[in-house]
C-alpha cells in the first residue's frame, strides 16, 4: 500500500516536472498570459490563479483543512475580479474551487473610499480578515513554501457545533482535530477549529485608516463569525470585534499587532447545554503580533498568536476554561539566483493544561513543524516549489510525518 | 536545417518575444556586405512616425482581494512609445559602441521610461524614487538578473552585455513592467509622445527598418539612405 502511494506520488511529481520543463523551454516567450484582463475601459479587471500541489498521503492529518482537504494535495483554481464604479467604489470578488468542489466565493465585498484624498476605506461583505498577517496572503506566490503555518491551518480538537461535557471528553480527542466528536450539540463527527483559518473569510464590515505609504495604519472589523470559524450568516447572534495596527518604522520593516474577540459556539450547540450551565461568554479571544523585514535578497517573517476559547463547565472533571493555544512561527526566504530562492519555516503550536481523570495534560497535542524548500520561476508568473515538511506531535497515533511536496502555480 | 542568419526575417511580428533571439542574431549581420561606416557629414537620416492602432489598455493592477483598503495611486506607463531600428547594421557599427549609461527610474509604482533602447555594454541604473521598497528583476534570456529589494534613495545598476529584449519587473508590484531593447548597433530611436522618431548618422546604403511596440513588430521596410539625405518612413502597427 505504501509502495503504491509512493509510486503515485512519484508519478505526480514526474508529471509536474515534465510540465515545468515544457513551460521552462518556452519561458522566454511568456507563453502564458501575464497581465490581468481588462474590460469596460479598464473598469473591470479580471485576474486568476491556479495551483497544483502533490504530496504523499498524510495519515496523521497534519495538513488537513477539514476532513477531506489536504493543503499539500490540492488543485486550486480561482478567478478574481474588481469592478470600479468611479473613484470611490469598487466591488471585488474571488471565486474559488478546491479539488474541483463547487465554486464558492472566497471573497465578495464592496470597498468604499468616501474621500479620495484621504486613506479612509470601508469594506463590507465577505472581507479580508484584519487579524494577523498570513491571513491576507491568500495567493500561493505569497507563501514561500507550500505548507501553511500551523496557527492558520492545523485543526485543534475544539469544535464550534459540538462541545465536550468534561475534561475527559476533550482529552479523548487530543490530536484528532481532523475528526472530533462530543456529546453536546452535533452528534456527527466533524473537523475541529484552527486558531485562525486561512481558508475561509468572514462576513462583516471593516474600516481602515492609513495605507502602506504611511507609517501607521489601523483597521477594525465587525464580523459574523470568529477567527477560527468565519461565517457568512451569523449562527449565534453574536459579533466578533477585531482590530489591527500596523507600524512601518523604516522601509522594509512592518510590525503588526492584532486582537479579536467574539462568541464562537453555534447556537445549536449552546442550546443543547443542560439547564443551569451558562451559555453566555463562550468566546474566542485572540491576540497576535507579527513582523516582516525585507532587504536585498532576504525576506524574514515571524508571527505569534495566543488564542483562548471559553467552553462551559458541564460535568466533572471540569474543563479549566479558557482553553489556551499559543502558536509561533518564523520563516525566511533568500533569493540565490534570479528566479530561484530557498526558504524555511519553523513553527510550533502548544496548548494549555487541563486536568482529567488520569491527571493533568495539555488539552490538545502540541505540534511542531519544520519545512524547507525552494522555488523556481519558470516565467514571471509560473512558479515551481519543492519542499520537505516534517511534523511531530505529542500523540501515540501517528506522532510524526515527513512529507515531500511539489507545487506548480500560475497567476495573471 | 539551420537557416543562413543573414536571410532570416526578423520575426518579432510572429511570436513577439521569440524575437529576442533574432535581436541577438543581429550582431552577426552587421558585417554581411554592408557599407563601411562613414564620416558624419556623409550620413543620412531616417525619420517618420509610428502610429499604434491596436488598443493598448492601461496595465492594470492584478485584482487581489487581500487588501484592507484602496491601493495607493500610481502613474500609468506610456505604452504607445515604440522603437524603430535598422534590422541590419552597417559594417563597422560596432566600432562606434562605447560604454554608456542610462537610467530607468521607479516612480509612483511605474518604471520610467516604460521603453528604453540601448546599445550593448550600456549600464542602466534603476533608482528607487518611491517611499516604498521596490525590486527589479528580469528572467529574459538576454539578461537574467535580480537586484533584490531596496529602499527610496538607493539605486542599483545592470550592464547589458547581450543584444535582445529584456522584460523588467518588480516582484513586489506585479503591475510594474518595462522593456529594455539592447542593440548591437546604434541605429535606433524611441518615438516621442507624438509617435515621431529620427535616426541620424546612418551611412548611405539600403537597409531594412522595423518598428516595434510592446512585442509587436512591423514587417521590415526597405529604405535607401543617401549622403546628406533624409528618408521619411511611417509605420502603422495594428
Amino acid at each position: 500500500m505504501a509502495h503504491a502511494r509512493m509510486r503515485l506520488f512519484c508519478r505526480a511529481i514526474g508529471l509536474l516536472v515534465v510540465l515545468s520543463s515544457a513551460l521552462a523551454g518556452r519561458a522566454a516567450a511568456d507563453v502564458l498570459p501575464s497581465q490581468p484582463i481588462t474590460l469596460l475601459d479598464g473598469r473591470l479587471v479580471i485576474g486568476g490563479e491556479g495551483s497544483v500541489s502533490v504530496s504523499p498521503s498524510d495519515p496523521g492529518y497534519f495538513n488537513f483543512t477539514d476532513y477531506n482537504h489536504n493543503a499539500l494535495r490540492l488543485v486550486r483554481l480561482g478567478v478574481t475580479a474588481a469592478l470600479s464604479a468611479g473613484r470611490h467604489v469598487t466591488v471585488l470578488t474571488e471565486i474559488r474551487t478546491e479539488n474541483w468542489d463547487a465554486l464558492r466565493p472566497y471573497a465578495l465585498y464592496v470597498r468604499v473610499r468616501p474621500w479620495t484624498r484621504h486613506a479612509f476605506d470601508i469594506q463590507a461583505g465577505r472581507i479580508p480578515p484584519v487579524f494577523g498577517a498570513f491571513s491576507r496572503r491568500p495567493y500561493d506566490a505569497d507563501n514561500p513554501l507550500v505548507g501553511t503555518p500551523l496557527a492558520y491551518q492545523y485543526l485543534t480538537s475544539l469544535r464550534a457545533d459540538a462541545l465536550p461535557a468534561s475534561a475527559d471528553d476533550l482529552l479523548r480527542m487530543r490530536g484528532r482535530g481532523w475528526y472530533a466528536s462530543y456529546p453536546i450539540g452535533s452528534s456527527d463527527g466533524g473537523h475541529g477549529l484552527p486558531l485562525v483559518t486561512a481558508f475561509r473569510w468572514d462576513t462583516g464590515i471593516e474600516v481602515s485608516v492609513g495605507d502602506r505609504m504611511q507609517p501607521v495604519s489601523l483597521s477594525v472589523a465587525v464580523t459574523n463569525g470568529t477567527l477560527s470559524n468565519p461565517l457568512v450568516g451569523d449562527d449565534n447572534a453574536g459579533k466578533q470585534l477585531s482590530g489591527r495596527v500596523e507600524w512601518r518604522p523604516v522601509p522594509g520593516l512592518i510590525v503588526g499587532a492584532s486582537g479579536a474577540r467574539g462568541p464562537f459556539v453555534a447556537r445549536a450547540a449552546s442550546n443543547a447545554l443542560p439547564a443551569g450551565v451558562p451559555r453566555d461568554g463562550l468566546t474566542q479571544t485572540a491576540f497576535g503580533v507579527d513582523a516582516e523585514y525585507s532587504s536585498g535578497y532576504w525576506l524574514v517573517r515571524g508571527e505569534a498568536i495566543v488564542s483562548r476559547w471559553r467552553v462551559p463547565p458541564v460535568s466533572a472533571p471540569f474543563i479549566t476554561s479558557p482553553l489556551q493555544a499559543v502558536s509561533a512561527f518564523v520563516e525566511g526566504r533568500y533569493t540565490i539566483l534570479p528566479g530561484v530562492y530557498l526558504a524555511g519555516r519553523v513553527d510550533h503550536l502548544g496548548f494549555s493544561t487541563i486536568t482529567g481523570s488520569a491527571g493533568p495534560e495539555t488539552w490538545d497535542a502540541p505540534v511542531t513543524r519544520f519545512e524547507v524548500g525552494g522555488g523556481y520561476s519558470l516565467q514571471r508568473n509560473v512558479l515551481l516549489k519543492l519542499a520537505f515538511q516534517h511534523d511531530s506531535r505529542d500523540t501515540v497515533r501517528v506522532p510524526t510525518a515527513s512529507l515531500a511536496v511539489a507545487q506548480l502555480s500560475f497567476w495573471f | 536545417m539551420a537557416q543562413d542568419p543573414s536571410r532570416r526575417p526578423f520575426p518579432f511580428h510572429r511570436v513577439p518575444l521569440r524575437g529576442l533571439a533574432a535581436l541577438a542574431l543581429a550582431a552577426g549581420l552587421w558585417a554581411s556586405g554592408r557599407p563601411a561606416m562613414q564620416a558624419a557629414g556623409d550620413t543620412g537620416t531616417i525619420r517618420g512616425r509610428v502610429r499604434v492602432e491596436r488598443p493598448l489598455p492601461p496595465i492594470a493592477r492584478r485584482p487581489t482581494v487581500d487588501r484592507l483598503g484602496m491601493p495607493e495611486p500610481r502613474d500609468e506607463p506610456d505604452r504607445y512609445r515604440s522603437v524603430v531600428y535598422l534590422e541590419t547594421a552597417p559594417q563597422g557599427a560596432f566600432d562606434q559602441l562605447k560604454p554608456a549609461h542610462a537610467v530607468m527610474n521607479q516612480r509612483n509604482e511605474t518604471f520610467v521610461p516604460h521603453v528604453l533602447a540601448i546599445t550593448v555594454g550600456t549600464t542602466v541604473a534603476f533608482p528607487n524614487s518611491d517611499r516604498i521598497y521596490h525590486n527589479v528583476f528580469s528572467l529574459s534570456k538576454a539578461a537574467r538578473f535580480d537586484l533584490g529589494r531596496y529602499a527610496a534613495g538607493h539605486s542599483k545598476s545592470v550592464t547589458f552585455e547581450r543584444p535582445g529584449i529584456v522584460r523588467v519587473f518588480c516582484d513586489i508590484h506585479s503591475h510594474m513592467s518595462a522593456f529594455i531593447l539592447v542593440f548591437s548597433h546604434p541605429f535606433f530611436a524611441v518615438t516621442d509622445e507624438r509617435g515621431e522618431y529620427r535616426i541620424d548618422g546612418v551611412p548611405p546604403g539600403t537597409y531594412h527598418v522595423i518598428a516595434w511596440n510592446e512585442g509587436t513588430a512591423s514587417e521590415p521596410r526597405p529604405v535607401t539612405v543617401t549622403a546628406g539625405g533624409t528618408v521619411d518612413l511611417d509605420f502603422v502597427l495594428r
